[in-house]
């Protein structure tokens, strides 16, 4: 069932279908590594990092989680080529999870650090991608998503859609810092029967113009994420920043995203890097 | 999709068919309204059954769908609170207090938009998953354990044969789709059109006429045509303007700022709880929220979407007053002055005479029928 409907939104968008796709002699296989990491150490789930944020605050990270879509590399001609992606639990209809967590009580053991799929054979030597799902699949049943687009605790009810990240410390109490990014402003509609439109889409593109799958990894960096955010204060109702517009404690991790927010223009993402 | 004509949905109800690829609804679904009231808008892939409704009764009631299993939806929306709790603000499975009042679910699938300022979320089907996991503020607390939910539902040796004869077409009929699939369908049918003021102003008391007469538009002593304005927001079969039925061609969704608070000149509400304005982040929007219905009003205290408001009696005054004044506090401020609330709130003139035939209405529009109904009730019960 799952393949079935994965395969048939591929056909719909005019990738490989039916027999076509098993053409292998003129594609090659891509896998895309993705590493999380906290400053110059790796990222362990339910470790304890210092020195982070505007104030140097100690914090306990117990989930570390995002989703990417849109992945492209760029070919000799300079062509962004996109990736088909392989069907399997963490990736579907061209949307794959990184999952770095293994001890939340909101997660599960499993990790996933690869995106893998396949494209024309050729030579590429750059990377594009975005984070977050596309709206055509953010907003339609969850109930009724294959994996990964069924984990509950991804799912963002309030707008329609699903975090595109979620990076938590904390056990639930009013000291925790939160991130979960998902589109907001989101309107809907009785008679379409659902979200029509989102003011704030909140996706990340991210673009390396040199990047070598077989040497490089894409790195997410939770300490650039936060730089300059006050992480022992919660300004707004919300633990940390649930990405809501109105609140304040999100400023300074957009503009460390390349996300407009309030008033403030998009920048650059400083939050991916290619290493 | 958007101007599908509502007759391609009804034809297949009236047959007793279902047209969605999900299942063929087993026992036909009869509604039944009075003449003036249009049935509610049905998801194509979610046609009405009895055993459907029956199962989403069910599933609204059992506390399995809480993680720590203390809580059901029937907990805060409970059948003799015409499905409310009776609390200014609700309290989740782990003692979480929400930033709102609960709600009434009757009629809710009349709503344009469901939950207090949410322009996002029009389908029950998807609203029930805001309450069983969402984490900020918990509810019910299943973020996460959709596993467990689903293994709770299939080793309780009742709900096997019940979800497949609700999902005939399904190999694997219990899923989280089917689950939110059934409690919308029963939320669907709990449609409260009954009470005393459903039969007409002959029914009605003269105190009760006089204040229904009051409510939509009529002059009041001091002589002003349509003093109270009632109507405006809170009027036609539902008595809310932010309504959808199966034959709406329009979105009707309304925000509304009824002036309870002006924290400061941008007309600020209590942080965390603007209304529309959380949304939008427009200073426009901040205070707006939706004209709920007010039918089975007097059941549903306290009132407003914090529950800020006791009694019916002192939601009088405040419209008369045409904006609430707190005087000291986090929340000082006179609503009077809020610069978003509506115009129409202007305050007026009102006898005790006036008030108390406005209540009397008011009171007419309990339906004693939902409370009390056994086949809306609560199936665990004793
Ligand atoms: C902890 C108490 C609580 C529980 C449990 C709960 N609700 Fe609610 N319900 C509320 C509150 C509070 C609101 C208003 C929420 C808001 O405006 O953000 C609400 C609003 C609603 C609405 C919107 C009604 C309208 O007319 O707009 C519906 C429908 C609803 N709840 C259904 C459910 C269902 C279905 C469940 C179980 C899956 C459930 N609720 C569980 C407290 C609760
Ligand atoms: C301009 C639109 C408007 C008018 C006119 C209006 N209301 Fe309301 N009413 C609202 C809105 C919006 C709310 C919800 C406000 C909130 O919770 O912040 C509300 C809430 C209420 C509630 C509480 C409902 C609940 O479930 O808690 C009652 C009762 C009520 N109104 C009665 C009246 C009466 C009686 C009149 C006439 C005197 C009136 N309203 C006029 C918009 C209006």
């Amino acid at each position: 069932m799952k393949r079935l409907g994965a395969l048939m939104a591929l056909c719909a968008v005019g990738l490989g279908c039916g027999d076509d796709s098993n053409s292998s002699s003129t594609r090659q296989q891509v896998e895309i590594s993705y590493a999380a990491v906290v400053g110059d150490q790796p990222f362990v789930c339910g470790n304890r990092y210092d020195n982070l944020g505007a104030n140097d605050t100690s914090l306990v990270l117990s989930d570390f989680r995002f989703y990417v879509q849109n992945v492209d590399m760029k070919n000799a001609a300079g062509a962004w080529i996109p990736v088909e992606l392989d069907e399997n639990e963490f990736q579907t209809t061209g949307v794959a999870l990184l999952d770095f967590e293994d001890c939340a009580s909101m997660g599960n053991e499993d990790l996933n650090g690869l995106v893998t799929g396949s494209l024309p054979a050729g030579e590429y030597d750059g990377l594009r991608f975005t984070m977050g799902v596309p709206f055509e699949m953010n907003h339609v049943n969850h109930s009724t998503a294959p994996s990964p687009l069924n984990l509950t605790s991804l799912f963002w009810n309030w707008q329609g859609g699903y975090k595109f990240l979620r990076i938590d410390s904390g056990q639930f109490s009013e000291t925790d810092w939160r991130m979960h990014l998902g589109s907001t402003g989101c309107v809907g509609d009785a008679m379409a029967g659902g979200v029509t439109e989102c003011a704030n889409g909140n996706r990340v593109t991210v673009e390396f113009a040199s990047f070598d799958p077989s040497v490089n990894t894409v790195v997410a960096d939770y300490e650039a994420l936060v730089e300059g955010a006050a992480l022992d204060q919660n300004e707004a109702a919300d633990a940390g920043c649930m990405a809501k517009p109105a609140d304040t404690d999100c400023g300074p991790l957009f503009a460390n995203l390349g996300l407009p927010f309030g008033g403030t223009p998009a920048g650059t993402q400083q939050f991916f890097s290619a290493e | 999709m958007k101007h599908l004509p509502h007759t391609l949905i009804l034809l297949p109800l009236l047959f007793g068919a279902g047209c969605g690829d999900s299942d063929t609804a087993s026992g036909a679904w009869v509604w039944n309204l009075p003449d003036t009231v249009p049935p509610p808008r049905v998801p194509e892939d979610n046609p009405m059954s009895e055993a459907k409704v029956e199962l989403g009764r069910f599933l609204f009631y059992d506390t399995k769908l809480s993680a720590n299993q203390t809580q059901s939806c029937g907990s805060c929306h409970r059948q003799e609170l015409a499905f409310t709790d009776g609390l200014a603000q609700a309290e989740g499975s782990t003692g979480e207090i929400h930033p709102r009042s609960s709600m009434s679910v009757a009629n809710s699938g009349y709503a344009a938009s469901l939950t207090w300022a949410n322009p996002a979320v029009v389908r029950l089907e998807e609203q029930a998953l805001v309450p069983m996991f969402g984490e900020d503020p918990v509810e019910l607390g299943m973020a996460n354990m959709e596993d467990e939910l689903l293994r709770r539902i299939r080793e309780d040796e009742r709900y096997p044969d019940m979800f497949a004869e609700a999902f005939p077409k399904e190999a694997d009929p219990i899923s989280l789709d089917s689950i939110t699939k059934s409690i919308a369908s029963f939320q669907r049918a709990l449609t409260s059109f009954n009470s005393k003021h459903d039969r007409g102003s002959s029914a009605l008391t003269l105190s009760e006429q006089r204040g229904k007469a009051l409510f939509f538009g009529g002059t009041n002593e001091a002589g002003v045509p349509d003093a109270l304005e009632c109507f405006h927001c809170h009027g036609g079969f539902l008595l809310s303007q932010a309504v959808d039925h199966d034959g709406s061609e329009f979105n009707q969704q309304t925000f509304i700022n009824n002036g309870l608070y002006k924290l400061d000149s941008d007309g600020s509400y209590p942080d965390g709880n603007q209304g529309l304005f959380d949304i939008t982040n427009d200073p426009a929007d901040k205070g707006k929220f939706k004209p709920p219905s007010l039918r089975n009003i007097a059941v549903t205290a306290p009132y407003m979407h914090d529950g800020s408001i006791a009694t019916l009696e002192e939601v009088v005054d405040h419209y008369a007053r045409g904006g609430r004044e707190i005087e000291s506090g986090p929340n000082a401020g006179d609503g009077f002055d809020n610069p978003n609330k509506s115009s129409f709130l202007n305050g007026f003139e009102i006898t005790e005479q006036e008030k108390q035939d406005l209540i009397a209405f008011l009171r007419t529009l309990t339906d004693e029928d939902l409370l009390t109904n056994p086949a809306l009730s609560d199936p665990f019960a004793q």
